[in-house]
């Protein structure tokens, strides 16, 4: 039995006084991709985010690969390998895309160094813009950027929340081509609106419903079920 | 408690039977007590408790702000002692009659709701909290400046006696008067905050974004609620020149805003009755210490203590000792109902 | 035209120590989004200790290090005790602040007595130079030399190391730099005690200029620290150089012409400055915290 990389079990948090996510459950294993799904305050985001400790976790347990996650700081758990492309990208503004790429560094290595090369491939716009402030990188550049910024290190999990928000279709698609790329050397966890987008990248899924994992499986099968599509993921229910 | 001084009304449906009784029997028992208290007691405390009674007008008027607004005043006490320099500068150049008492009150109101005005209208500009702090503070820090730089008639920094009106200068008199000063200040700031625009500007403390969002004029709201502040702080000015006699510019400084400031935070913010139990516990508390002056010298170091005192309360006590009480009869409460 | 002169050098020499000590103010709320209300006691340590270290050793300059270090480890104290338990309450930090102001200021005066102490200025710089047939005072031309050496200093720190990435970054979202792996506390830290010091050397630049150092200098160079910081805008540091400039060449303007006048026109420019801009200057939109 494979043990997966991050498991979440029974994971419960809070945004202030709201109960958001109220039990959340699941395993991703080394090399998938897996998606979050479900319809608008769901939990999705606010599942990721826990897992990256800028929500404190007040119930379950988060474990990356055994080590429990549980109560430390956000910088230790990056530094643990995950890598985190948060909703609306952030990237910093007031640094060009050379500065953004050298400050996710964490040590300044030959590996390193070939890594940054691996991700100006994947991502030739940046190699242009390389010493454009960050504030003048069109939209697409900039999701372009939060992902190629998770690259530098040698990340094993990388949580990349709504990377299609905001982005012409076209544009969408080439965020997909470059996740299917990452997928190849990390483990991606997908929080995703656009069904497609979800689809093309993903592995398994699971879907959340008010604040609680109700159902997993493989992207595949759910791309066919549409009756399950409209249960949890269309408007109005 | 049906009584709306309190914020929180949730404690309604916690508290036991027994506890609803307890309030207003303490309350009762105190105001008895305080109107006794002259005939027991000898003129130095009599003295004290008019202080409090005075400076908790301006405690409960810096709380209109902090508390109930979400306003953060540092140059509140520009309304203090302006209060109480315009009386003293009455009293001082044109007599003691009543009719110059009525002038000493007016020219305080006039002269707080020019301010008002004024501050509102630069202070509200900067948009946040900070800004509005800072500036407010540079504001306090003018006046005091142009009072200490204005000798003539302010007598600088080495401040200004003056007389007060013969019928209020036996203390057991003015201690009644300021009592009733007290009492009707609290009830009419009460009706402040209770009336609509009272309820508009706790839905400004809440979230002045989403006041914004619901059409109010955020900023025209703040200005009333200063106008109302300053008016209140400026009458306690006046009532503090008839209680201490004389004016100095120590009564315009950072510090003396702070005063108000500390009283709110250790009575607790957010009620009105807050400043009034602030203030006695901090006029007691400097009573105290300085009486201990004989001791040791380290005692005469008040402002020390002051800042001390603070900075633990802020860190420790945000809610104050009304907070605490809260926090209490809440738990008293949810243990009788579970026997 | 000497007059003029004479005030472009008093008005620069003014800049150049507000500018000192409200570059470290803005720092500070830019970074932390913290409105440092015990500036003005580290700017008065600043200037107690540096006169207090002068007269004890005759060295000016060890007086300066002396202050520096102070100033800097006041900041690290007030950081790691007083402002991260309160690390995102905006009111706490403006009272704790305010309350740590007022009892080092007290601090300092239970140390160094309630009245003004004399404050030296080093031998070097104690006389008058002449340029182009007009006499200056050295002392304001050492003053002016400090401040740009400190704003190119701050500029290249900011723009070119990685503390400086760090703290670019860290304006926009804290969360962000931590998600990347790197602990923005020990950043905070740096940046307090940082802000401490500049004002630190600020306050022990500033004594040997007035001749004398007394209790109250905190306060009032705070006001005036927090006016160009309003004026110049909150968290943009091009912001407060600009607003330095402003502010000393038009008090030097102010101070010769018509003194008491001083206070008041400060304040009317702040209160100009935000009827047209409420953001400040070189303010932005939105970054009001």
């Amino acid at each position: 039995m494979l043990r997966p990389v991050l498991n979440l079990e029974e994971v419960s948090s809070f945004i202030g006084p709201f109960h958001i996510v109220q039990g959340v459950s699941l395993a991703v294993y080394a090399g998938e991709a897996v998606v979050i799904l479900g319809r608008n305050g769901a939990g999705k985001t606010t599942t990721l985010r826990t897992i990256m400790g800028l929500l404190p976790l007040k119930g379950g347990k988060i474990e990356l690969g055994g080590t429990s996650l549980a109560g430390l700081p956000t910088h230790r758990i990056a530094r643990y390998g995950l890598g985190y492309v948060p909703e609306d990208c952030v990237v910093f503004n007031m640094l060009t895309v050379e500065e953004n790429l050298q400050l996710a560094m964490h040590v300044r290595d030959s590996e390193t160094r070939g890594r940054l090369a691996y991700a100006l491939d994947l991502f030739p716009d940046l190699k242009v813009a390389y010493r454009r402030f960050a504030a003048n990188l069109s939209g697409g550049q900039r999701q372009m950027l939060a992902i190629a910024r998770t690259l530098i290190n040698d990340n094993k999990i990388i949580l990349i929340d709504e990377p299609s928000k905001g982005l012409a279709p076209i544009i969408v698609d080439r965020v997909a081509e470059a996740l299917i790329e990452v997928k190849k050397r990390s483990t991606l966890i997908l929080v995703e609106q656009n069904f497609a987008l979800a689809c093309a990248v993903g592995d398994r899924y699971y879907i959340l419903d008010s604040g609680k994992s109700v159902k997993s499986g493989i992207v595949r099968e759910l791309e066919l079920d549409e009756e399950l599509q409209n249960k949890y993921l269309s408007v109005g229910a | 408690m049906n009584s709306p001084l309190f914020k929180l009304p949730n404690y309604k449906a916690l508290a036991s039977g027994k506890l609803d009784l307890l309030l207003p029997l303490a309350l009762t028992l105190l105001a008895a007590v305080l109107l006794v208290m002259p005939q027991l007691v000898g003129l130095v405390i009599v003295t004290l408790l008019t202080r409090i009674f005075v400076l908790s007008v301006f405690g409960m008027s810096y709380d209109l702000l902090r508390g109930y607004s979400g306003i953060i005043n540092l140059g509140h006490a520009l309304f203090f002692g302006g209060g109480t320099y315009i009386a003293g500068i009455v009293f001082a150049n044109f007599g003691v009659s009543p009719a110059m008492l009525l002038l000493a009150f007016v020219g305080a109101v006039l002269y707080s709701m020019a301010a008002a005005f004024l501050m509102g209208k630069i202070a509200f500009r900067g948009g946040s909290v900070v800004a509005c702090a800072m500036i407010t503070l540079a504001l306090g820090e003018i006046v005091r400046h142009l009072a200490e730089t204005w000798r003539s008639v302010t007598h600088g920094a080495d401040g200004l006696t003056f007389p007060i009106p013969i019928f209020l200068r036996d203390r057991v008199t003015f201690y009644y008067y300021a009592l009733v000063f007290m009492v009707v200040m609290m009830l009419l700031l009460r009706q402040f905050i209770l009336s609509p625009t009272g309820r508009v500007l706790m839905a400004i403390r809440e979230n002045e974004q989403r006041a914004i969002f619901l059409g109010y004029n955020t900023a025209a709201y703040k200005l009333v609620a200063l106008q109302v502040a300053g008016i209140a702080c400026g009458l306690s000015g006046v009532m503090f020149a008839l209680s201490s006699r004389f004016a100095n510019t120590d009564l315009l400084t950072v510090q003396q805003t702070l005063n108000a400031l500390l009283v709110t935070i250790v009575g607790g913010t957010g009620t009105l009755y807050g400043a009034i139990v602030g203030t006695a516990f901090v006029q007691l508390a400097q009573f105290y210490l300085l009486g201990l002056r004989a001791l040791h010298p380290i005692f005469e170091r008040w402002l020390l203590f002051f800042g001390a005192i603070y900075v633990f309360v802020v860190l420790f006590m945000p809610t104050g000792i009304v907070g605490l009480y809260f926090r209490l009869r809440d738990t008293w409460a949810r243990r009788a109902g579970r026997n | 035209m000497d007059t003029f002169f004479i005030l472009l050098i008093n008005g620069l020499a003014d800049s150049a120590l507000i500018f000192l000590m409200a570059a470290g103010l803005s720092i500070i709320l830019g970074m932390m989004g913290i409105l440092n209300f015990a500036h003005g006691t580290m700017f008065l340590w600043g200037g107690y200790t540096s006169v207090w270290v002068f007269a004890q050793t005759g060295s000016f300059w060890l007086g300066l290090l002396a202050a520096v270090a102070v100033g800097g480890l006041m900041g690290l104290i007030f950081e790691r005790l007083f402002i991260r338990p309160v690390y995102g309450r905006v009111t706490a930090q403006i009272l704790i602040t305010l309350g740590l102001m007022i009892v080092f200021t007290d601090l300092a005066r239970l140390l160094w007595g309630a009245t003004a102490l004399p404050a030296l200025r080093p031998s070097l710089l104690d006389g008058m130079v002449v340029i182009l047939g007009i006499r200056i005072v050295e002392y304001r031309l050492f003053l002016i030399g400090v401040g740009l050496a400190v704003a190119v200093g701050i500029h290249l720190l900011i723009n070119r190391t990685r503390i400086g990435m760090v703290m670019r970054a860290g304006v926009q979202s804290p969360e962000m730099v931590r998600a990347l792996g790197i602990d923005i506390a020990k950043y905070f830290s740096f940046v307090f005690a940082g802000g401490a010091a500049l004002a630190a050397l600020g306050g022990a630049l500033y004594v040997p200029l007035v001749g004398s150092v007394w209790s109250g200098m905190g306060m009032d160079n705070q006001v005036l620290a927090f006016i160009v910081v309003v004026i110049g805008g909150m968290g943009s540091f091009v912001g407060t150089a600009m607003g330095s400039l402003f502010i000393g060449l038009t008090g030097a303007l102010v101070a010769w012409f018509f003194p008491p006048a001083a206070v008041v026109v400060n304040v009317l420019l702040m209160a100009l400055v935000l009827v047209f801009k409420p953001t400040g200057l070189f303010g932005w939109e939105g970054k009001s915290r």
